[in-house]
């Protein structure tokens, strides 16, 4: 560890040079940026900023498909929903690493915290243009608490979340920085932020589950159960193993020049790991999704164009991930990891979509389709996130340790 | 919620046990086959490609073993099974001055010529004959019987300084694993799971039409 | 830190308790019990003739614009729902009474007795007041549209055309009933179909009138336990269904199925923090150990 690191030179200075742009001088890192994929990352942003600007401008109903039968869409659905949902591998993997010692998931534990702090930020995002009036967010807080709401308890809980999620990630921040007194305060207080994530996303994490409680006339009654807490609690994990997977996969071929060659990375040796978690864990969810439904009595509706469909979910998304990460891991394959990975991902999509979205308001005539609005605002948001995982992954230490902090907490 | 109960409440309860208990009994199977013996993994994964102690390799695949007052110099057995068995290999002269980094000696395989840089600053003082005569047997054994020249070396200790040893050797030649690995096929992946090399060298197999250009990028050690 | 058993159970033995004391706070979800003042409105739909001169009075009493085609009897052609400018609306029923006549029923918020909008909001924009009505205050209402999710009568309506929207649904008139006054609606009914008063009273009354006439009256009233007890109440010589009120209400009160959820939350708080320091130390010991173990092994290898 380096005692001396360097205050950095902001302003124009090679520091800035080395690590704003890449080593480049800022006319070659603006050139460097015409890439195809940049291209459609703003051809997205053209065409999403103006639409969110609409929205604040002429309010929701002009860019969406919301009606007074259906209130909450896609962006409600997807960007805060599943946001939060695929935003688990920050504590699911730090959950590991800490609390149950698994060292070799180390050079995953900062993309993972990364996704989620991204993660959480995107759903605050996504909230704020969902919201009537999101100015007046903080008034749960600090002016007229609803405390018996299950939305009180998501608020406070997204909301420490968030700052726990910005405080797991600020060392690889400050080790940018070299901010190293600031940076060992916080290595100092690794485990209690951890165990304070891992508590603060159970709750959340199932109450997003809970706010359907109320709705059993509404949401159908293959979805709807009084233990929805618990299966969207472990359905988080399911999908913060799959987004690890796959996130991690992505990254290593996207950020392959910023690893460190001296400290190689199994990627399918971590990826196999992780795929007898996901076995393991989709297997129970399963069960426990089974239980819900034998709990509820009504095997009559599986007969159904419905039923049909939760089987569709219950089979090709939840049991049949859960035998191919178990044979991936037997088989060492890490491809085959992979793909139950994806599959993983998309059934917790599809998960929750249903709840929110397809299975609910089953049965009413006035159904809902979003808009090109939303769906554009929604791509933009995601956008967004991954254009700035990208900016962070490329600069600080993330997919590889900085050389004065190896091996620190 | 109950409008179309199906079974009574006793037969309900009865089948939610049930299916407790039924999940239980397929846990136990399910959690040893998910932990158990899982296959080998061969198909350039960690350790797949071999340095022995004492060995040091150059960023081109080239080794340098100290002996005595010389160095035997070879090539490492990560490029001998990319390039498959060598055709000829065109040594320099007795005496000729070699210099580390730059071309040392000329493989051909396939019909390509390959230069190899050399690990070390020094001249050469005795070529493999063995080798130069059958140059396909130095596959067999890279870093023993394989060893392609011997050179004096003139400031071993500084180039030493460059060259990988011991587990930084391990490490570069994963690296090097692994940016093969990411260009796997399916086919060639079985080939590889059972620790056998394609016959004509695992660039071939990778990219038949430009697998001399991608052989010369690990060469060139860049 | 030094982390014993002692202290790891010391430590939970605390937090429970106050997690318990905790939740016995927070599971009542609800926000005022069934108070004895509460108020309340019988509809009885063998009195009402479809006037509608209940919609013009909202309207007039809340400053909106005027019910949509008044005296214009093809409203009733297809349902008809409330709407962010017009709070409560009358439905003409599917079936028409033993009778021959037609049947109509005026919709607007229920005013649970303990409302899911309100147990759901998150900045207590809706509240239920001891004296019945379920009232909106648009000073905090941030625009999540959970009342409108949570709601199983389907009433809070969102002003989605306006960049500053709003909840808007029937107020019970509480200004009025607060100054001393009547709801609008229930003033000017002229048949009588509608009838304020305590929500007790009520209910007897409404008994009574279908004990008096047990056959013309179909045994139920409507409201009396609908999603835990509504204050506007129905009793009709036709089946509710017909007449658009939703079937397939719960019959306990919505926020108490949010209860389980919201009361674990303070467990959770209190017994994931030493479950995970527990691991930690085990998995750390655990390490220590292998280490130490490890390091026996060198030391035996060069002895």
């Amino acid at each position: 560890m380096s005692e001396h690191a360097v205050k950095p030179e902001f302003w124009g200075g090679p520091w800035m040079r080395a690590n704003l742009f890449l080593g480049m001088t800022f006319r070659d890192y603006v050139r460097s940026l015409v890439t195809p994929a940049n291209a459609l990352a703003a051809a997205i942003l053209l065409a999403g900023l103006p639409t969110i600007a609409y929205r604040f401008w002429k309010g929701l109903g002009a860019t969406t498909n919301l009606s007074q039968t259906n209130a909450w869409g896609i962006w409600v659905a997807f960007d805060v929903v599943c946001g939060v949902a695929l935003a688990a591998g920050g504590y699911t993997v730090a959950c590991a690493v800490y609390m149950f010692g698994q060292k070799a998931y180390r050079p995953i534990l900062r993309p993972a915290i990364l996704t989620g702090f991204l993660g959480y930020a995107l759903v605050l995002f996504g909230l704020i243009v969902d919201l009537g009036q999101p100015w007046r967010l903080p008034y749960q807080f600090f002016l007229t608490p609803g405390t018996t709401a299950v939305m009180y308890e998501v608020g406070w809980c997204v909301f420490l979340y968030l700052m726990v999620l910005g405080l797991e990630f600020a060392p690889a921040a400050l080790e940018w920085l070299g901010l190293v007194k600031l940076r060992r305060l916080l290595g100092s207080l690794t485990i209690g932020i951890i165990v304070l994530g891992v508590t603060l996303s159970t709750l959340h994490q199932s109450s997003l589950g809970a706010f359907f409680l109320m709705t059993p006339g509404k949401l159908h009654p293959l979805w709807y159960s009084p233990f929805l807490p618990i299966f969207f609690f472990v359905s988080s994990i399911t999908a913060g193993l799959g987004m690890v997977i796959v996130e991690s996969a992505l990254s290593h071929r996207a950020f392959h020049d910023r690893l460190d060659p001296a400290a190689p990375v199994d990627l399918d040796r971590i990826t196999l790991g992780l795929a007898k978690g996901g076995a393991i864990v989709l297997f129970a969810y399963f069960f426990i999704r089974l239980q819900g439904l034998v709990s509820s009595g009504r095997f009559d509706l599986l007969a159904t164009g419905w039923g049909a469909w939760y089987l569709f979910e219950m089979l090709g998304f939840i049991l049949l991930p859960s035998l191919l990460f178990a044979f991936a891991a037997r088989r060492s394959s890490a491809k085959l990891a992979r793909i139950a990975g994806v599959l993983t991902v998309l059934g917790v999509i599809l998960n929750r979509f249903n709840v929110a979205l397809i299975a609910f308001n089953w049965n009413v005539p006035d159904r809902y389709v979003p808009s090109a609005g939303e769906i554009i605002t929604s791509l933009t948001i995601v956008t967004i996130g991954v254009l700035i995982f990208r900016w962070i992954v490329n600069r600080m230490p993330v997919v590889h340790e900085h050389p004065d902090w190896r091996g620190a907490h | 919620m109950n409008e179309t109960q199906l079974l009574s409440p006793y037969a309900a309860k009865a089948l939610e046990y049930a299916l407790a208990v039924s999940y239980l009994l397929l846990f136990i199977p399910f959690w040893r086959f998910v932990q158990g013996e899982a296959a080998p993994v061969h198909a350039l994964g960690f350790g797949w490609f071999q340095v022995p102690n004492g060995v040091h390799l150059h960023a081109g695949h080239a080794w340098a073993r100290p002996e005595g007052g010389a160095v035997e110099v070879g090539l490492d057995d990560f490029a001998h099974k990319l390039v498959g068995p060598l055709e000829t290999v065109r040594f320099p002269e007795i005496g000729a001055p070699v210099r580390q980094g730059q071309k040392a000696f000329t493989i051909v395989a396939g019909g390509q010529p390959l230069d190899v840089l050399s690990p070390v600053d020094g001249h050469v003082i005795e070529v493999n004959d063995a080798v130069r005569a059958h140059p396909a047997d130095a596959l067999r054994d890279p870093y023993g019987a394989g060893w392609l020249m011997r050179v004096e070396p003139r400031w071993l200790t500084g180039n030493l300084k460059n060259l990988f040893s011991g587990e930084a050797a391990r490490r570069f030649l994963d690296a090097a694993a692994g940016k093969l690995a990411q260009r796997l096929t399916p086919q060639l992946g079985v080939v590889l799971q059972d620790g056998g090399t394609p016959v004509h060298g695992i660039a071939r197999a990778l990219d038949e039409d430009h697998w001399d250009e991608l052989a010369r990028q690990f060469l060139e050690g860049k | 830190m030094d982390l014993n058993r002692r202290t790891l159970f010391r430590l939970a033995a605390a937090a429970g308790t106050a997690g318990v004391a905790g939740a016995a706070a927070m599971s009542r979800a609800s926000v005022v019990p069934a108070a004895r003042g509460a108020r309340g409105v019988l509809v009885d739909t063998t009195r009402c003739v479809g006037c509608r001169a209940c919609e013009a009075a909202c309207a007039e009493a809340n400053a909106l614009a005027g019910p949509e085609k008044p005296g214009d009897d093809a409203v009733f052609a297809s349902k008809r729902t409330t709407s962010p400018t017009s709070y409560t609306v009358v439905q003409k029923g599917s079936l028409k009474s033993p009778a021959g006549e037609d049947r109509f029923a005026k919709t607007q918020c229920m005013h649970c007795v303990e409302p899911a909008c309100a147990s759901g909001c998150v900045v207590r924009a809706l509240e239920k007041t001891a004296s019945g009505p379920v009232v909106y205050h648009k000073d905090r209402c941030l625009g999540c549209r959970y009342c409108m999710i949570a709601c199983p009568f389907g009433v809070p309506k969102y002003e989605f055309a306006s960049a500053t929207p709003l909840v808007k649904k029937c107020t019970f008139c509480a200004e009025r009933q607060a100054n001393g006054l009547v709801p609008a609606c229930t003033e000017v009914c002229p048949s009588g179909a509608l009838q304020f008063g305590m929500r007790a009273d009520l209910l007897e009354e409404a008994k009574a009138r279908i004990y008096a006439n047990p056959e013309k009256y179909v045994h139920k009233i409507y409201g009396e336990d609908e999603a835990g007890g509504t204050s506007w109440l129905y009793i009709s010589d036709v089946p509710f269904e017909s007449l658009r009120l939703p079937a397939g209400i719960e019959k306990k009160s919505y926020p108490e199925l949010a209860d389980g959820a919201l009361s674990a939350v303070p467990f959770v708080i209190t017994l994931w923090p030493p479950l995970l320091m527990g691991m930690y130390a085990f998995s750390k010991r655990r390490d220590e150990v292998a280490a130490r173990e490890a390091d026996g092994r060198q030391e035996g290898r060069h002895v």
